[in-house]
Formats: C-alpha cells, sequence, structure tokens
C-alpha cells in the first residue's frame, strides 16, 4: 500500500497546491465597558440572523459538591426574566417562526436564536434580559430540577451505552475537574439552596464573562446601536471568576472496567488520554481521527464493520477541551461477535498508526476530507456565529476560522506518526466494556 | 485597546436611546424582508434529462441531484424492490467495487448518496467534476451483483423485524394499507416475504425501467456556472439512452362510508397509539394548498397547536398530539395522530373529533391565526438559508406544475389568508363522519365503548382483517381453587410431584442473537439456583438456599425486598399453584383469551404482599402457557413483561416446559432448556 502511495506522490503534489481556499468570513470584533465581547459577521444572502451569546463557564467551574450546576443554568435560564413570564421565553421565538437552544460543555455554555432578520431585535432583547435579570426563583429550580432529571434519564439512562461518558470521564481523571460530566449530580442539584443558584448566575452570567456573537442579514452600523441600549446598561460581574489550574498527572497504566447496561450489543470504548485544544498535536490528532473513522472508506469502517462484519458501529471521537482532553474510539459489536475478538481488531487497527507512515494517497484524502468539512461549517448563519465566539474565547483569536485549515496543511504524515506512538498506549488508556445486562426479577 | 476607546465613544450618543428602551415589551418586528426566490437556469439535453441549475457563490461548493420523476411504485408482490435498487445502487460499479468506490468519492473530499428515485453528490468546487463522471457511472453502470443484493436484503429483513414490535410502525403500515388499498402504490407493505422475493433481475428491471434521463431532472446547486453545469451534464448523462415510462394513474382509493375504527391487537401494549385519517383531494399549488397548511398547523401543528394543547397540556392524555396534512398529484391525506395511555383510548378519540368538529363549526381568532403565520412565516425565511431549499423549490415546481412564481409569492399568499378562509378549508377536507380510526392497542383493556364511533374491526400488523378476539367465557363451574387444582393435576398427580427431590434444567437464552447460558437447580422443598452466564462469565444468579435469599448481577448483590422474596419461593417449585393456594393469596377468575390460538383462562394472582400477576391456563389442559405481570418503572411508565411456556416434556411423570420466550416489549429472551434432569441427588450444599 505503502509503494503504490510513493507512485502516485508526484500527481498528488500538484493537487495539494490547489486545495480549494474557502472565502474570507469577515467579521468586526469589539467590547463594550462592561466587558462584553461583541462579534458581528454581516451577511446578506438570505434573509435569517443567528444571535448567540457563548458564557465562558462549564462544568469545570463548578464546585466539587455542586456539579451540573452550569448544565442547570442551561435551563433555568429559559424561566423567563423581570420582563419575560414565566415559560414565555421559547414561545417569542417560535411566534416569530424562528428557533432556539442552548448546550453546555466541560468549558461553556452557549445560548443561540435563529430569526428571520427583521426579528433580530428580539434576539438582542432575550439575551439582554438573560443576562440582565434573569429570574432565578424556587419555583423555576424547582421545575427545571425536575427536567433536568428527566432529561438525564432520556438521555443517559434510558439510553443504550448513554453512561459512557459519565463513566470514562470519572475514571480518566482524578484531580482535574474534567473528571464528571456536566450532567453532574442530582443529589448535588437537590442538595442546593436558592441563594446558591443566585450567586453561579452573579458570578458568570456577567457581560465580561460572555460574547456576543452575531452573524446574517444584519445592518451593523444600526445594530451596534441597539446592541449598545439593550447590553450597555448591564453591570459589570462584581465577583471574581473561579478558573481552574489544575494539572492531571498521567494515567500511569491501563483501567479496565465492565459496565452492564440495558444493550442487546456489546460495545467497547478506548479513551486515550490526549494533549489540549489548539496546538500542532491537537491538529495532528484530528488528521489521524479522520483516517479512522471519516467515511466508509476509513481505517475502523472499512475493516471493522464492512469487511470483518465484526462491528455495526466504529467511530473516533476526538474530544478536546480547554485543559488535557482525550481521543475516544469505540465499536458497537456485530451480533454474536465475541468482544475479546472485536477488541483484538481494534488495537490491531490503532497499532497500525503506530507502526507504519499512513500511505500518501490515504493522506490526501483524509486532507480533502478536512478541507471539505472546514468548508461545510460555514455553511450556516448559526455555524459562523458559534465558530468566531469559540475561538475568542479559546484562543482570543476569532480569526482562527479563516486560518484553520493552514493549520491543518501544515500536519505531515509523521506527525500522525508522532502522536499515534506518543498517546495511543495501552498505559494510556481507559477501556469500558458494555455487556447486556439482565432483569432480576423473572 | 483602541477598539475599547472606540465604543466608549459610541456609547455616549446612545445613552439616550438606552433611556428610551421599553424593556417590558417585546420589540416590534421590523419591515419583513424582501424575500428573492432565485430562479434557476435551465436547460434540456437530447435526451430529455432536464436540467436546473441555482448558482450560489456563498461556499466554493457544488451539490448535483438527480430525481427521478415518479409518484410511487407500484411494486405487489416484491414490495420494497425500490428502496433496495436505490440501496444498491451505490454499492459498487462494473468497474469498481463498493470499497473502492467509496475511496474513490471520499479521496475528492466528497459524498454520494442514492435511493430509490434519486442521487445526488456534493464537493468542493475543484473536485466536482471528477464526481460527477462517479455518479454517471454509478447511475449507468452499477454492478448491482448479487453479494451486495444478499447484503442489503439482511439489513432490510432485520428492519423488518424489529418493527413488528414498534407499534408506531404498525399503525403506519396498517393505515396506509386501510386508506390507500392494495391497488394503491401507496398501500403496500413491505414484508419478510416480498424482500425474500426480490432477484437481482428484478432490480436490473427495476432501474431500467425507471432510472431514464427522459423522466429525471439533474439540479445543480453550488458555486459553478450555468455553462459549466451544461458542459458537465452533457458529458457524463449525454450518452444515457432514453427510456419510456407513463406514470400510473392510480384508482383514487374511496373514503369510508362512514367512520370505523380498526384495532391492531397488541396484548403488551400499555399505550395506544391512534390515528385518524382519510385521503384528501388536495394538489400542492391548488388554491386550498396554503390555507390547508394554516389550518393543519392551528389544529396540531407541533407544541402550539390545539391537539398539543387540548390532549397533552390539558389533559394528560399523552406527550404529544399532532396533526398533518399533504398535498400530492393524486391523492392528498390528512392524519392525527397521539399515543395515549390505554384507559385514555376513548377519550383521545372523542377529544381528536371534538377538535375537527371545532376548527369547522368556529372560526380561528385572529391573534391564533396570526401567530400561526408568522411561525410560518419565519420558518420560510430561515429554509432560505440552505441553496438546496431553491433547488428543491424548482424541482417542485416542475413535478407538480406550479407557477414559476409559485414561491416568490408564497408569504404573499400565506398572508391573505384569513379565518373564513381556514374554516372553509376545515369544512371541505376534514370530515369526522367518514374518518379511518386505526388503534394499535391492548384490545381487551381499550376495545369497550369504542363502538359508538362506528363499526369496530380488527386487522392483523399487515393490514389483513381478521376475526375479533373472540370473547373465551371460562366454564362458569369452575372456581379459581379448582383451576389451580387442576394445572397442578396437569403437572403431575401428587405422587409423582411428591417423588421429584430435585430437578436441573440447563440450556441456552439467546437475545438478539447473542447466546447465554442458563441453568436452574431446585431442590426440595423450597431451595433454587437460577444462573445465566455469558462465556462462563455469571451474569445474573439468583437464590434461595436453606431459607437465605440472594440476587447477584455482574458480581454484585442487590439488596433483598419481601417482593423479591416471595418470587423466588415461587421459583423453587415444579407447581407454585400449591403456593397460591395458601391462605394470604388472591384469586380471581378475570376472563379468557386466545393465545397461538389456544383458549386460556386469565387468572389473577394477588400474593400476600398485594403484588398482581396474571396467569394464563390452556382451556383443555390447564397447562400453565403465559404470565403476565406489569411494573412500574421510574422514567418509562407501566411496563408489562410476559413469558410464554411451551413445548412441556414429561420427566419422571411430570410436566416440565422446555421453552420460555420472555417478553419485555423492547427486548424478547428465547429460553431453550435442552438438558432436563430429574432426581440426581443433590443436596442443598450442591447449590454453591
Amino acid at each position: 500500500m505503502q509503494k503504490l502511495g510513493s507512485f502516485l506522490l508526484a500527481s498528488l503534489f500538484l493537487m495539494t497546491g490547489t486545495l480549494a481556499k474557502s472565502q474570507t468570513i469577515q467579521f468586526e470584533k469589539y467590547t463594550l465597558p462592561n466587558g462584553l465581547k461583541v462579534i458581528l459577521h454581516e451577511d446578506h444572502s438570505a434573509p435569517v440572523v443567528a444571535v448567540t451569546a457563548l458564557y465562558h463557564v462549564g462544568s469545570k467551574n463548578e464546585d466539587t459538591a455542586r456539579t451540573g450546576f452550569a448544565h442547570f443554568f442551561e435551563h433555568l435560564l429559559f424561566e423567563g426574566s423581570e420582563n419575560i413570564k414565566r415559560g414565555e421565553f421559547d414561545k417569542y421565538v417560535t411566534n416569530a417562526g424562528g428557533a432556539l437552544n442552548a448546550n453546555t460543555s466541560q468549558d461553556r455554555t452557549f445560548y443561540y436564536e435563529l430569526l428571520p432578520s427583521n426579528q433580530v431585535d428580539l434576539g438582542l432583547w432575550l439575551e439582554s434580559e438573560r443576562m440582565m435579570h434573569a429570574k432565578i426563583e424556587q419555583i423555576g429550580v424547582n421545575t427545571q430540577r425536575e427536567v433536568v432529571k428527566e432529561e438525564k434519564r432520556q438521555r443517559m439512562d434510558n439510553r443504550p451505552y448513554g453512561s459512557f461518558l459519565t463513566e470514562m470521564l470519572k475514571r480518566a481523571y482524578k484531580v482535574h475537574p474534567y473528571k464528571w460530566s456536566p450532567i453532574g449530580s442530582m443529589d448535588h442539584l437537590n442538595a442546593a439552596k436558592l441563594d446558591e443558584f443566585i450567586q453561579f448566575y452573579k458570578t458568570y452570567y456577567v457581560p465580561n464573562n460572555c460574547v456576543l456573537s452575531i452573524a446574517g442579514d444584519i445592518n451593523k452600523a444600526e445594530l451596534k446601536k441597539k446592541i449598545e441600549a439593550y447590553f450597555g446598561p448591564i453591570a459589570k460581574g462584581a465577583v471574581v471568576i473561579k478558573r481552574p489550574n489544575i494539572k492531571e498527572p498521567p494515567l500511569s497504566g491501563e483501567v479496565r472496567d465492565n459496565i452492564y447496561d440495558n444493550i442487546q450489543l456489546p460495545a467497547i470504548f478506548h479513551a486515550y488520554r490526549a494533549p489540549k485544544q489548539g496546538g500542532d498535536e491537537y491538529y495532528a490528532f484530528n488528521v489521524l481521527s479522520t483516517i479512522l473513522s471519516g467515511g466508509a472508506s476509513s481505517r475502523m469502517n472499512k475493516t471493522l464493520i464492512d469487511s470483518k462484519q465484526l462491528a455495526v458501529a466504529a467511530q473516533s471521537v476526538p474530544f478536546f477541551n480547554e485543559d488535557d482532553g482525550l481521543f475516544i474510539a469505540l465499536t458497537i459489536a456485530n451480533m454474536g461477535v465475541k468482544v475479546e475478538t472485536l477488541e483484538a481488531s481494534m488495537d490491531s487497527v490503532v497499532n497500525e498508526l503506530k507502526n507504519d507512515l499512513v500511505g500518501e494517497r490515504e493522506f490526501q484524502k483524509v486532507k480533502n476530507q478536512i478541507t471539505t468539512d472546514l468548508v461545510d461549517s460555514k455553511a450556516t448563519m448559526a455555524g459562523i456565529a458559534e465558530s468566531l465566539a469559540n475561538n475568542e474565547v479559546y484562543f482570543g483569536d476569532a480569526n482562527l476560522i479563516n486560518t484553520e485549515l493552514e493549520k491543518y496543511n501544515k500536519v505531515t504524515r509523521e506527525d500522525v506518526l508522532k502522536v499515534a506512538k506518543k498517546y495511543l498506549n495501552k498505559e494510556n488508556r481507559v477501556v469500558l466494556h458494555y455487556l447486556p445486562k439482565e432483569k432480576t426479577s423473572k | 485597546m483602541k477598539k475599547y476607546i472606540y465604543s466608549v465613544l459610541l456609547c455616549l450618543p446612545f445613552f439616550t436611546m438606552a433611556q428610551t428602551l421599553d424593556r417590558t415589551k417585546s420589540p416590534a418586528p421590523s419591515k419583513a424582508p424582501l424575500i428573492q426566490v432565485a430562479s434557476p437556469v435551465k436547460f434540456t439535453l437530447a435526451n430529455g434529462l432536464q436540467v436546473f441549475v441555482v448558482k450560489n457563490t456563498k461556499l466554493p461548493k457544488v451539490t448535483a441531484t438527480l430525481a427521478l420523476d415518479v409518484d410511487g411504485f407500484k411494486e405487489g408482490d416484491k414490495a420494497g424492490l425500490a428502496d433496495m435498487s436505490g440501496q444498491l445502487l451505490k454499492r459498487g460499479t462494473t468497474t469498481k467495487s463498493k470499497a473502492e468506490l467509496d475511496e474513490a468519492v471520499e479521496f475528492l473530499g466528497g459524498s454520494l448518496s442514492t435511493s430509490s428515485q434519486s442521487a445526488s453528490v456534493s464537493s468542493l468546487k475543484n473536485n466536482f467534476p471528477k464526481l460527477m463522471e462517479l455518479m454517471a457511472e454509478v447511475i449507468l453502470h452499477p454492478a448491482l451483483s448479487s453479494d451486495e443484493l444478499e447484503k442489503v436484503r439482511k439489513q432490510t429483513i432485520s428492519g423488518i423485524e424489529s418493527s413488528k414490535d414498534d407499534a408506531d410502525a404498525i399503525s403506519n403500515n396498517v393505515m396506509k394499507k386501510l386508506v390507500y388499498g392494495t391497488n394503491h402504490a401507496f398501500g403496500e407493505i413491505t414484508t419478510t416475504k416480498t424482500v425474500n422475493a426480490i432477484k437481482v433481475d428484478d432490480v436490473k428491471n427495476f432501474i431500467k425501467t425507471y432510472w431514464i434521463p427522459n423522466n429525471a431532472y439533474l439540479i445543480f446547486v453550488g458555486d459553478i456556472d450555468p455553462a459549466i453545469a451544461k458542459a458537465l451534464a452533457e458529458k457524463n448523462f449525454g450518452t444515457w439512452a432514453k427510456g419510456s415510462f407513463t406514470q400510473p394513474i392510480y384508482d383514487k382509493p374511496a373514503i369510508p362510508a362512514s367512520t370505523y375504527v380498526a384495532i391492531v391487537d397488541r396484548p403488551a401494549s400499555v399505550q395506544s397509539v391512534v390515528a385518524i385519517a382519510s385521503t384528501v383531494n388536495l394538489t400542492k399549488g391548488s388554491p386550498n394548498d396554503i390555507p390547508s397548511n394554516v389550518m393543519n398547523n392551528i389544529l396540531g401543528g407541533g407544541f402550539s397547536g390545539r391537539l398539543f394543547a387540548n390532549l397533552r397540556e390539558k389533559h394528560g392524555f399523552t406527550y404529544g398530539a399532532y396533526s398533518s396534512i399533504s398535498p400530492n398529484k393524486q391523492i392528498g391525506i390528512f392524519s392525527a395522530e397521539a399515543s395515549v395511555r390505554n384507559e385514555k383510548t376513548d377519550s383521545s378519540i372523542q377529544e381528536i373529533l371534538n377538535e375537527l368538529n371545532i376548527i369547522r363549526n368556529t372560526k380561528v381568532g385572529d391573534t391564533e391565526l396570526s401567530r400561526m403565520k408568522n411561525y410560518l412565516a419565519g420558518g420560510f425565511a430561515r429554509s432560505l438559508e440552505s441553496p438546496n431549499t431553491i433547488a428543491k423549490f424548482a424541482l417542485s415546481i416542475a413535478v407538480n406544475h406550479l407557477p414559476a412564481d409559485y414561491y416568490q409569492k408564497y408569504l404573499t399568499n400565506l398572508a391573505a389568508v384569513d379565518a373564513q378562509k381556514v374554516q372553509e378549508v376545515a369544512n371541505s377536507l376534514l370530515n369526522p363522519a367518514r374518518m379511518h380510526i386505526v388503534i394499535v392497542g391492548n384490545a381487551k383493556q381499550i376495545a369497550k365503548g369504542l363502538e359508538k364511533y362506528g363499526p369496530v374491526k380488527y386487522f392483523d400488523i399487515e393490514g389483513n382483517e381478521v376475526a375479533a378476539p373472540t370473547e373465551v367465557k371460562a366454564d362458569a363451574s369452575l372456581t379459581p381453587t379448582a383451576i389451580m387444582e387442576k394445572a397442578i393435576a396437569a403437572i403431575g398427580s401428587k405422587e409423582a410431584l411428591d417423588n421429584v427431590k430435585d430437578v436441573q434444567l440447563k440450556g441456552t437464552a439467546s437475545l438478539m442473537g447473542q447466546s447465554l447460558e442458563m441453568k436452574q437447580t431446585i431442590v426440595m422443598p423450597g431451595n433454587s439456583v437460577t444462573t445465566m452466564s455469558m462465556g462462563g462469565m455469571a451474569i445474573m444468579r439468583q437464590a434461595v438456599v436453606d431459607g437465605k435469599y440472594s440476587i447477584t448481577q455482574q458480581g454484585q448483590e442487590a439488596p433483598i425486598t419481601d417482593d423479591l422474596k416471595e418470587g423466588l419461593d415461587e421459583s423453587a417449585t415444579l407447581a407454585p399453584e400449591q403456593l397460591y393456594l395458601r391462605k394470604g393469596y388472591g384469586l380471581k377468575i378475570v376472563g379468557g383469551e386466545k393465545v397461538d390460538g389456544k383458549e386460556v383462562i386469565d387468572v389473577e394472582v394477588t400474593t400476600p404482599l398485594k403484588k398482581v400477576s396474571h396467569r394464563f391456563y390452556d382451556a383443555k389442559t390447564f397447562l400453565l402457557v403465559k404470565t403476565a405481570k406489569s411494573e412500574e418503572v421510574p422514567g418509562r411508565g407501566t411496563v408489562t413483561q410476559q413469558q410464554f411456556y411451551s413445548s412441556y416434556q414429561t420427566v419422571n411423570g411430570v410436566q416440565i416446559p422446555s421453552e420460555m420466550i420472555i417478553d419485555m416489549g423492547q427486548m424478547k429472551i428465547n429460553v431453550k432448556y435442552t438438558d432436563i434432569k430429574v432426581n440426581q441427588g443433590l443436596k442443598t450444599t450442591d447449590l454453591k
């Protein structure tokens, strides 16, 4: 395979030179006196606008006795504000023909409204109400606590393999707050007093901890005035924001466990400890991940699903964060396949990456796939607004949206081999086997 | 820093504006944006292939979709052929294996997909010409190999098998058969039998018949000049030979003379899937098209529809209730659906019919109407963000013969819909007196009282009419005690039962192809150990030995409750009926039904701890045929577990079922005991 690859080398180099350069995303970035960062991207190709607010608070900012707070807020802050009645927040958006939602990671919480562009003011009003004086009341806390419990039941307890992230994180980290997942502990949420929620809001939901990123069919000059009017009067946060600075020591030795779940097909999860996002190794890892599971012709798909028919699903997931992350490879066994057989094949696919340079043609294929993916990530206003905000918060560089392709282009086959050798080792991983649970009662 | 100062300056002049801002009200929308729906460049190749090009340079990407203009495929006893043929298209060509084709597409950073009546490719602009070649290769020279057909067949059948337990899938199948009838392409049901009847030649014929240029559209969207698109279309599809195809006009399905109820009996159901539907004379672009969409959204569109407000928010019958209306060139359909608690089946039908009557008899209020129109207008505007929307519009205009400015005028026409018109379309399209009401649920619990909606008929899961589950009347002379005594006698004479000192059953338990080892040992009196293991590793062990109870799951001891003790005691005997005759147990004959064609008597057993279960005895032999037990599971509501017993074997004069099916709705375990031994001289010390 490798030899065939070098034959094609010359012609491929020509192609690399002509890799499509996607057009630049123009944006303007400024900061209000209260510390709110604003990023605006103007695009009149469709009458839509994405109004987004990214707060730099995730589960890693939580107290060890109050896990789940960051995610809980993602729910609580739809309850209403001084001027928005309970339960009305989302109705304003749907009645305007818009859509809205939010999500929480270990590092940040993200809210968005997608609206017809003549409703952009509605987005500003809703987000500024949320930041200025959201209602943090017992009744809302009680309601959302039940909703979060139901969400946990639906997404983790009742969904096959749904507990894997929680189970994985608590074994992969010992000291870093990444050791719990954003859903957190229901006991902690039950124990928390209203006052603690109010304190969390006052600490993290402040303009100086937020990026307001808006993309779409907007008139920038006009919009800036409105942003000033809606967000200008919100006071800067008075509390010092806690940013954990904890270095997780190496795993030093494979951790292995069985989890019994309501499933029919066993699954294997391998999580290798990995570097943090943004560095050279991070880009090499993303290339490596595409080699393993990007599309039907990727190694895990081709070997484990198609030719050997050992698995019905195979995926690698770069789980990278602000601090040291994980690289996860997972498979779901085909009917009647022994877990040991499947695991041996998974290991041999990974070992090939450590032993041999990736072939030239395959390497080029993966670069081409990544180039397409980067272009696709700019297909919607929501995607652009989120990328700009993420890049600003994580790297202080919103413009990374325009330069990321260069970082991928710099990755060599040797870089991939190097990260594979450095990180994809047994003593650096957690292994979970998900096995079918049987009902005890007869 | 510079920007910081800039923004400080900025905020001064607008201070006054901040003062006047009224935060107590939501801001009014500004003037609606002028919506421009681009019209595509169009041309036709010599072989009849119609090509549309929608240029959009936002991203350096191009997508091409080839779509056939076919309204349903009449497949007869080969139902499933169209879908499987569509899947086979991208599983290799005459010169490339599936793996080679996948690699070729992904090397270009592109994607390729195929279905029964469309194929689509997408990639960055620079690789697009090569991707077009691959698309043409797939359509003009597909391999359609028997190996790949077998793979697709296997996947399709496993999908059908798993949907047999899915009440929603059953409801869909039965409804389409009843609404459209078997003579209509839309009324066909894909079954294991029809899938197994499909041969490679059928697939080849299908592709030859339907995949022809003179009945297809090729639509380019993205960063591509019409001239280049034309050259690519000519080069790749210019040689595609013409065929002939005339769209069959199916007989218009008659709507029922009067509303009736179709029940698909599913005894395991704790929820009824209720669907009320009928065909409607509604075509895209007709004067009723947009008004009917507004009407349907008011009635049952999502969280803000009336059905949701009534059945979920007001009554709490269900998690969601919705309606839909779809225009079609030949015949459209209206449907309202909800999954409701068993005991609320009747009330839910009543409430859905009430809502149909209300929207027919009463004008919708201004607030509700304008809210719904805003919602639809906003959704329309947002959909324009995707260039594919424009392609979809162009295709819809072509295949539905709509005016060229249909979508350009959509918002104006939407705005013109008034309360009068909404009521008019409700009256012309919805007729509560002539509907199909399909219910998939537990007939015994839900059927009572439904005759008031119309005649009640019964159907199997493939939509064939069957006899009503007969009300099996238990012999009036029988008392529950007599049944227990007969059941014990059926297992064995007193002497035979007393003679059994120990029993050991060994076999396998299989679920979804996974095979587990199963073993149960009973040592009289009252000791039992059951283990389930995989590869020698115990997954579950439950035991009662010398009065000690234990349940171990994956090596972990579960806490023992009194309920569990009761259950374990029942497992430590060949005839638990002996237990039920003791003081403290309550017995009641509930009625009868049929299990696998056999008449059975349903006896409800209440334990001293008030746990209720049902035992079904063969009305002739009095052997146990089935047990059923419902439990509240947090977050999932009531879950019913049924166990079926069969293949009784006589061992030392005692009847022991050698096969057992444990049915938990979503999951089924089949247990087969292949090795049954009695009186090996086992002691409780052997039960370790």
